[in-house]
């Protein structure tokens, strides 16, 4: 008898709270027959779901009668699509940007229109094209992957032929390997931005500034996230090649100290340990607080983890930069667990996010999932979670979703901090550099319980700074992420 | 007499020795593969292990005790943080013996003594262990083992054929429905540009086939007897080329056909394509004429009727074909002289039909 009161005592003080208890998962079917490597996912205006696959199909998909629907066929790799009506897809396929119209209403794309193919092609597997997204001006933006040196060339190409550009790793010897590339609306393809290597990611936030992921690997020490704009170089050099007016040199002559200076860097490195071997397509929250608490922040896909990334923005100065943190960690343990290789994400009318999976020769999984909030309707209110980050003249900020326990929050020893920093280099991928325990000196809790403001005993531009927290509490709620890596570019006055 | 003399030296020397020296070249694929999945030595064999790295990825190569793979595999990821500084490795006794981390391009070796038994290989990066392995057996009968297409030890081809429903009812066209011709596929195809068009059209005998160069807007060459195999190109990461199917008949080894005017640079840009009953009608514009080019099989026999419509040009425009043995061309307007067909002028519309 006591046993048992004492059992169900405990199971009502201490629920297990995990972020399953606020989240699920659910595993769309898709049609017998599909091999469902995911290159692009969108959502028509009327509900249903542009989905597109390696193999060249772009189906459709209604979530109210689960039917699948084949709208087009025969793509070249399609990795991306955007509808923009519910007779119209946007989808890029390696040789170009089509747009592709049921013109006669059937319900199947009649005409597929090349809208820009003036980009080159050397035949590497590796010059995928990613995107598109389209601002609030009407520009497009889709990006180009360097080819890899894990494979040669054909006899044939399409576009100049630069023989600076096929040093390296991974090289551009054809026109705008490596570049964000913008679509004007008036039909001008422009390069925008260079210094790529295999941005798979490109999107918005809610500001419309646009942003791109990429992929650990040469001069990459770990993955990232960069804030493009216009003109700038990101850090890879195979790209340069093609930039106007760059001399006609191998930019891997270039001293790494030249390039250094010559890169915009990352608004948020994706340390490669723990957070991202692979990012992916960047969304943003635009739910409204359907998909939960993090309305208006951009999650971005990862194919080794079965985790996504949420970023927290930190605008210090006018530079941009902040920090990450995992998403759904360890997520779906009590019902569908989330798999790895989530290549793309799209957020539905309803406010659940889909995922579409890929492996495409490396690791992943096939198949579309989505996650859908629940919070709100258990009535557990939202999970424990950090919402922001911000660098202060002394220390850092945090804010959580919740006020949290005082005793918790106000130890010392629930911040540990690390900093070190990934080698800008020509090798693949940098070991974490110059690790240092930092302490923390002094931390104080807001009125509401829910911002700890702490002091680090030093703060050291171009370094990240890893926050490991301890067990903070809210009431009944634990903490569902402990791990949130701050990429701190320039210092706060 | 001296013959066997060497044989009986040859047999005492491995008699003390006891132990053969062996050494095997294993390197990647292009899909989290090694090259190689299944290897057999002789018990108590000294196996050097050259690794190659041909991905576009680091990997290394860990040789574990028998039954230890998938343990080895989770110690590897517990590794966390300090992984790399350990080329992924833990420290345990079920590692036999390993690679440092071997960069895309590049190589490293390992020396492991393996008595009897079977004893997996694994790369142990993150993520890897689960898919990219292979077994090396030591036995002196290598008879008896199973199957390799029944090899417990083997990475299971349908690995990933994990949602059951989803491969109940294999196509054989490889997608979700049947292939139904015509059929058009943008792939990487053999003797053309990258941005390549396959397109089959039905017909006797497998139908026909042709591949239209989105780059250089031109049909490139035609065959008959079948369409494309994909197998290669979807597989792994692309880089494969789709194969033909039939025989190839007729390949065009001029350049781009048209001239508008006499401007010299006659350089085209492709539009894209129309499904007309499922035939794509190719479009694209040069000196600011729009083509548009639909290509239907002939009737009876092997070949093809291109059918071009224009937009009204105040220039001269020409249509260019090498004459090719075992080729007839045969334009519904004027005739080729030289290889040039000059269109009359105000012609908008016009066929040529090209047979075997």
């Amino acid at each position: 008898m006591l046993a048992t009161l004492l059992l169900s005592s405990f199971l009502l003080v201490a629920p297990v709270d995990t972020i399953s208890d606020y989240y699920e998962v659910e595993t769309i079917p898709t049609p017998p027959g599909l091999v469902a490597e995911t290159g692009g996912l969108s959502f028509l205006p009327d509900g249903r779901l542009a989905a597109c696959f390696h193999r060249g199909e772009v189906m459709l998909y209604n979530p109210k009668t689960k039917i699948w629907k084949l709208f087009a066929e025969g793509l070249h790799d399609p990795l991306g699509v955007v509808a923009l009506n519910n007779r119209q897809l946007l989808v890029v396929q390696r040789p170009e940007l089509t747009r592709l119209t049921d013109s006669d209403g059937d319900g199947v794309a009649d005409t597929y229109e090349t809208i820009t193919d003036q980009y080159g092609m050397s035949g590497n597997y590796h010059e995928f094209a990613f995107g598109p997204v389209r601002d609030a001006k009407g520009n497009i933006y889709i990006s180009l992957n360097t080819a890899s040196n894990g494979a040669g060339i054909r006899n044939e190409l399409r576009g100049q032929y630069d023989a600076l550009g096929r040093q390296g790793r991974m090289y551009a010897c054809v026109p705008y390997r490596g570049w964000v590339m913008q679509l004007t609306p008036d039909g001008q393809l422009k390069p925008f931005a260079s210094g790529f290597r295999s941005p798979n990611g490109i999107g918005f936030d809610a500001q419309g500034r646009l942003f791109v992921t990429d992929n650990q690997g040469d001069w990459l020490g770990t993955s990232k996230l960069y804030h493009v704009e216009e003109g700038k170089f990101y850090g890879h050099p195979a790209s340069l090649v093609w930039r106007p007016g760059f001399p006609d040199i191998d930019p891997l002559t270039l001293p790494v100290k030249t390039l250094d200076s010559m890169r915009t860097v990352e608004s948020v490195a994706f340390p490669h340990e723990s957070m991202a071997h692979s990012p992916t397509q960047i969304v943003v929250d635009n739910t409204g607080g359907k998909f939960g608490p993090f309305t208006n922040q951009l999650f971005i896909g990862e194919m080794d983890f079965p985790h996504l990334l949420r970023i927290l923005p930190d605008e210090v100065d006018g530079q941009m930069q902040g920090a990450c943190v995992r998403f759904f960690d360890n997520g779906g343990n009590h019902g569908v667990r989330l798999r790895i290789g989530n290549n793309r994400l799209a957020f539905a009318p309803d406010g659940s996010l889909y995922l579409g999976q890929t492996d495409h020769g490396w690791l992943g999984a096939r198949g579309i999932q989505r996650i859908r909030y629940k919070g709100n309707l258990s009535g557990n209110g939202a999970p424990l979670d950090i919402m922001s980050m911000q660098l202060t003249p002394t220390g850092f900020t945090l804010t959580f979703t919740q006020p949290l326990d005082e005793a918790s929050a106000r130890a010392v020893a629930a911040y540990h901090f690390r900093s070190y920093y990934y080698e800008y280099h020509q090798a693949y991928g940098s070991p974490q550099m110059d690790v240092k325990s930092v302490p923390v000196t002094a931390v104080s809790l807001s009125g509401d319980h829910k911002t700890v403001s702490l002091t680090l005993a030093e703060l050291t531009p171009g370094r990240i700074y890893e926050l490991t927290l301890g067990d903070l509490k809210a009431g009944q709620k634990k903490l569902m992420n402990h791990l949130i890596c701050y990429t701190l570019n320039k210092l706060k006055r | 007499m001296y013959k066997f003399l060497l044989i009986g030296f040859v047999l005492l020397v491995q008699t003390v020795k006891a132990q053969r020296d062996t050494t095997i070249t294993v390197t990647t694929t292009d899909a989290l593969q090694f090259d190689q999945k299944r290897l057999v030595v002789r018990q108590q064999t000294r196996l050097t292990l050259i690794f190659q790295n041909k991905d576009d990825m680091a990997h290394n190569l860990v040789i574990t005790r028998p039954n230890s793979r998938l343990r080895v595999v989770e110690f590897a990821l517990a590794l966390g943080p300090k992984g790399p500084a350990q080329h992924h490795v833990p420290v345990m006794d079920e590692v036999l013996a390993h690679t440092r981390s071997v960069e895309p391009g590049t190589i490293d070796s390992l020396v492991v003594t393996l008595t009897e038994g079977a004893f997996p290989f694994v790369c142990t990066y993150p993520g890897h262990g689960s898919i990219m392995y292979g077994v090396i057996y030591a036995t002196n009968e290598p008879k008896r083992l199973p199957p390799a297409s029944q090899d417990p030890n083997m990475p299971n081809p349908e690995r990933l054929a994990e949602t059951g429903h989803q491969h109940h009812q294999p196509m054989n066209s490889g997608h979700p429905y049947a292939l139904q011709l015509p059929a058009v596929y943008r792939t990487f195809m053999p003797d053309c540009g990258p941005a390549a068009i396959a397109v089959g059209l039905p017909g006797p005998e497998g139908g026909q086939s042709y591949v239209f160069d989105a780059g250089q807007c031109r049909l490139r060459y035609a065959w008959s007897g079948g369409f494309v195999d994909n197998t290669d190109q979807w597989e792994g990461k692309g880089q494969r080329l789709t194969k033909i199917v039939g025989e190839i008949y007729f390949r065009d080894t001029g350049g781009f056909p048209w001239r508008i005017g006499t401007a010299n640079e006659q350089i085209p840009q492709f539009k894209g394509y129309r499904l007309r009953n499922r035939y794509p009608e190719f479009q694209y514009i040069v000196n600011g004429v729009t083509i548009h080019e639909l290509i239907r099989p002939l009737p009876t026999g092997r070949g093809l009727v291109r059918s071009f419509t224009l937009s009204p040009s105040k220039e001269s425009v020409s249509f260019l074909a090498m004459a090719q043995s075992g080729i007839q061309l045969k334009p519904s307007v004027g005739q080729f002289k030289n290889g040039v067909l000059r269109l009359p002028a105000g012609t908008r519309q016009f066929t040529l039909t090209m047979s075997n």
